[in-house]
This record gives structure tokens, C-alpha cells and sequence, in this order.
């Protein structure tokens, strides 16, 4: 049954192709933790990515129950922590996510690093990782503001700040962010329309072009 | 390409299925043998996170309030060495620290693979670059750390202010009375203009805690850290002492 389900889907869109581009190819020794238990260092960027899909997650149901302005964001995080059926472990889950992907992705990027893997032909890589990079530290920045209390607040506020010193575009940047003179509604907003659409869609490109330079390029030999 | 399975496929056979005379040296499908290892990986990493969850609610700090300039800031950890560079950079040059200095960091770092581009990939074979990141991630952690610290004995000598509870009865006592005109004009601007408090402390309930000749005191000679004497004189500070003298709540 399953099989002729998936044979008359084949059939029609030509599954088969696709699926063993992304899934069926050889995984060289030196990076299976089954072989050598220090091969885990391997797993970093995996990991990375079930964190992100996590963050993703957790941050779908947040938004089942946020709300972006300066009223109600407040109340509805603070509802979120009290209310909501797991609604804390949800909120934690994508607080301390945020963290949790910054460090296996720094880890990820060292192993990168000392291991030379980023030398030809994984150069290209290597740049669209520094981007994901610089898109998750905005990913940081800018959900930081989304609870609305004291520390997002005063936090943002020195962020903007530092924005505001870049000489020449400093304040064009500032008010872009901020939206105004002062930390504000439409901060708030703009913060939010950043961390839930544009920087998720840079991210999603990013990874997908990861992913598939790794395929296209394979995984770097042993040292 | 690294990647040899592709030369290997037979082609017409629905899944990459390894050749009998090819040798066994440790390589294995991606899908799902070698996937099924990374997940146990990734489901050690997913408990130990839930229980971290678990253990650490994550807590919400008093709602914004943009008047309270007396909030130590902190950014997020990952952003305290970045914070902590800038405090190094006198004020005119700090844009040496917002922009040129993360920004040569940055395209150093993109850059890493056309600065180091010999075939070597040991890192002890290639010391240079694991020296230059070793101690680049050394200064990030001394940097965050030195931030912490920072943070921490700021806010050992300036703890945040607790609210100050107001009373339940929250009813301005005379409100007719000529010296709530004088308190609106000279007072209301720091302890709002419903006695609740904005900068300065709430004075609801203040005839509780003060006698009509301490409050005038206070008035005259004002009261460190915040409050300036000498905003209201002579009779009208009498009078005014005595009406918030009356403001006395449950």
C-alpha cells in the first residue's frame, strides 16, 4: 500500500531523483561518532540545525499568542509564562534556544575553522555560513525587545544608540530601527516584522544554500 | 568532488546499494543509518536542553517604562563583548568600536579561506590562524567576562530601585485645597501629577510617614539624592506641607 502510494507519486512528479540527491549518498568513516567517539565534533552543525528547527517551532506557537504593541506585548509574554499550558516551557524553550544556537553554532564554526574545512573548494560556504552567522546575532537582537520589560527596553536602547554611532548613515540606521526619535511603538513593531519575517526568510536561503553546497561539495577528508 | 557515490549508483535500482567487491572501510548511508546516529546525538543534546528548560524558568523583568532612566542596561550575553569594547573607546572614537573594529573582524573572518590558502589543514600545521583564532576567542571571553563583572558591581553599588507599593486607598485627601494647585505646578512634574510617583517616590500615604514640619523641611532643603530644596518658599511651602500632611492612606 505504501509503496503503491509512493510509486504513483514517483510516477507523477519524479520523487525518486530528488530524494537521492538529498538523502542517499555515502557518509565518509571519520565523521561517524559510532566509529570514533571524538567524530561528535562533527555533529555540530547538525545540531545547530535541530536547535533552529526547535527555535522555529517554539517560536510559531509563541506568535499563536503574541501580541506586538506596546500594550499587550507585555501581558501577552507574561500570559504566555502563566496561563498557557506549557506555555513557560514553550517560552523557555525558545529563550534558551537563542542561546543554545549561538553556542553550537560557535562551536560548529570553530570545528570549521581548526579543521581547515572551509580551504578549496569551500570557500563559498564558508561565506554563507559568516552570513547565518550575522543573521542569527540579528535573530538575537531582535527578539530581545519582543517582551517589552525593563531589560528588553533598556537593552535595545543601548543597541540603538550603538547603531546611531555609525558615522555618516548612523541616524539613517537608527531611525530605520527605532522609527522615530525614541524606543517606542513602532520599535516594537519593526522589531517584530524583522524577527519574524525578513530574518527567517534570509535564513531559510542561507541554510538552503548551505545544505546544498555541502551536498555539492561532500564533507572535507580526514585531517 | 569528495562525494564518490555518485560514480557508484546503479542506475535503475530505486536505492544506492553498495557494490559487493567494493571494500568496507567505515563509510555507510547517509539515509538512515548514518542519520539515525546523529539524532541519538541530537536527542541526548534535546533532554539535557528540556531539563535545562525545566530547571530555569525564564523570568519577565517589570514592564518597560521608558522614564525610569535609572536601569542598568545589560545586553544579552552573546552581545556583552561587543558592549564591553566600546567602554575602552573614549566617546568621540566610538564608532572605531561599533564599526571598524567588528567590521574588519567580520571580513577577516569571511575572508579566512583566501588568507589562508595553503593545502595544509591540521591546525597545528597552519599556526598562524590557529594562533590568531585561538587568541581572538581568548579576548571574547575575557571581554564577556570583564563585562559580567562589570555589570555585577554596578549593580551591587546601585541596586534596582523596588517599587514602592502604593497604598490601596489611592485617594488624593482635599483636592480642593489651593496648595493642590501649587503642588501641580512645582511638584507634579517628578511625583506625578496623582501624588503616584514618576522620578520621584509616590507621596500618597506621605502623612504617614512624615509630620506637616518634616515635609516642610524637605521642601526647604530638599532631600539627596533627587530632590532640590527651595522649589516651593515661605507660606506656600507651609501651606503645601500641611496638605500633603493630610495625605494620609491605608
Amino acid at each position: 500500500m505504501l509503496k503503491k502510494t509512493y510509486d504513483w507519486i514517483d510516477e507523477r512528479l519524479g520523487v525518486t531523483p530528488i530524494w537521492r540527491d538529498i538523502a542517499d549518498h555515502e557518509v565518509p568513516a571519520h565523521v561517524n561518532p559510532a566509529n570514533k567517539m571524538s567524530a561528535f565534533i562533527y555533529c555540530f552543525g547538525g545540531l545547530t540545525f535541530l536547535i533552529i528547527t526547535t527555535q522555529i517551532i517554539s517560536g510559531m506557537f509563541l506568535a499563536m499568542y503574541y501580541v506586538p504593541d506596546i500594550i499587550n506585548a507585555y501581558k501577552s509574554v507574561k500570559y504566555i509564562t502563566d496561563e498557557v499550558l506549557l506555555g513557560n516551557i514553550v517560552r523557555g524553550m525558545h529563550f534558551w534556544g537563542a542561546s543554545l544556537v549561538i553556542i553550537m553554532m560557535f562551536l560548529h564554526m570553530l570545528r570549521v575553522f581548526f579543521t581547515g574545512s572551509y580551504k578549496a573548494p569551500r570557500e563559498l560556504n564558508w561565506v554563507v555560513g559568516v552570513l547565518i552567522f550575522a543573521v542569527v546575532m540579528g535573530f538575537g537582537f531582535t527578539g530581545y525587545l519582543l517582551p517589552w520589560d525593563q531589560k528588553a527596553y533598556w537593552a535595545t536602547a543601548v543597541g540603538a544608540k550603538i547603531a546611531g554611532s555609525v558615522p555618516f548613515i548612523g541616524k539613517y540606521i537608527q531611525t530605520l530601527l527605532v522609527g522615530g526619535p525614541d524606543l517606542g511603538a513602532l520599535t516594537l513593531t519593526r522589531f517584530f516584522a524583522i524577527h519574524v519575517f525578513f530574518l527567517p526568510a534570509a535564513l531559510l536561503v542561507l541554510l538552503g544554500l548551505h545544505f546544498f553546497m555541502i551536498r555539492k561539495q561532500g564533507i572535507a577528508g580526514p585531517l | 568532488m569528495a562525494d564518490q557515490s555518485g560514480k557508484e549508483r546503479i542506475p535503475g535500482v530505486p536505492r544506492y546499494r553498495k557494490p559487493k567487491d567494493m571494500p568496507t572501510n567505515g563509510t555507510e548511508p547517509f539515509f538512515p543509518n548514518f542519520l539515525l546516529k546523529e539524532w541519538i546525538v541530537g536527542s541526548v543534546l534535546l533532554v539535557a536542553f528540556i531539563l535545562w528548560i525545566v530547571f530555569n524558568p525564564v523570568e519577565l523583568a517589570a514592564v518597560a517604562d521608558p522614564s525610569d532612566t535609572s536601569f542598568i542596561p545589560v545586553p544579552d550575553w552573546y552581545f556583552l563583548f561587543l558592549y564591553q569594547l566600546l567602554k575602552y573607546i573614549p566617546g568621540d572614537y566610538v564608532w572605531l568600536g561599533t564599526v571598524v573594529i567588528p567590521g574588519i573582524a567580520m571580513t577577516l573572518l569571511a575572508l579566512a579561506p583566501w588568507l589562508d590558502r595553503r593545502k595544509a589543514r591540521h591546525p597545528f600545521k597552519r599556526p598562524i590562524a590557529t594562533g590568531a583564532m585561538i587568541v581572538a576567542v581568548i579576548f571574547m571571553a575575557w571581554l564577556t567576562r570583564e563585562a559580567e563583572v562589570q555589570h555585577e558591581a554596578a549593580l551591587a553599588k546601585n541596586p534596582p530601585k523596588k517599587k514602592v507599593e502604593l497604598p490601596k486607598d489611592t485617594a488624593i485627601v482635599d483636592q480642593a485645597d489651593p496648595a493642590a494647585k501649587t503642588f501641580g505646578t512645582s511638584c507634579a512634574s517628578c511625583h506625578g501629577a496623582e501624588l503616584k510617583g514618576q522620578l520621584g517616590p509616590a507621596l500618597l500615604g506621605i502623612g504617614n510617614k512624615y509630620t506637616p514640619e518634616q515635609i516642610e523641611e524637605i521642601i526647604k532643603n530638599g532631600k539627596p539624592p533627587g530632590m532640590p530644596g527651595g522649589l516651593v518658599k515661605g507660606d506656600d511651602a507651609k501651606k503645601l506641607a500641611e496638605w500633603l500632611g493630610k495625605q494620609k492612606q491605608k
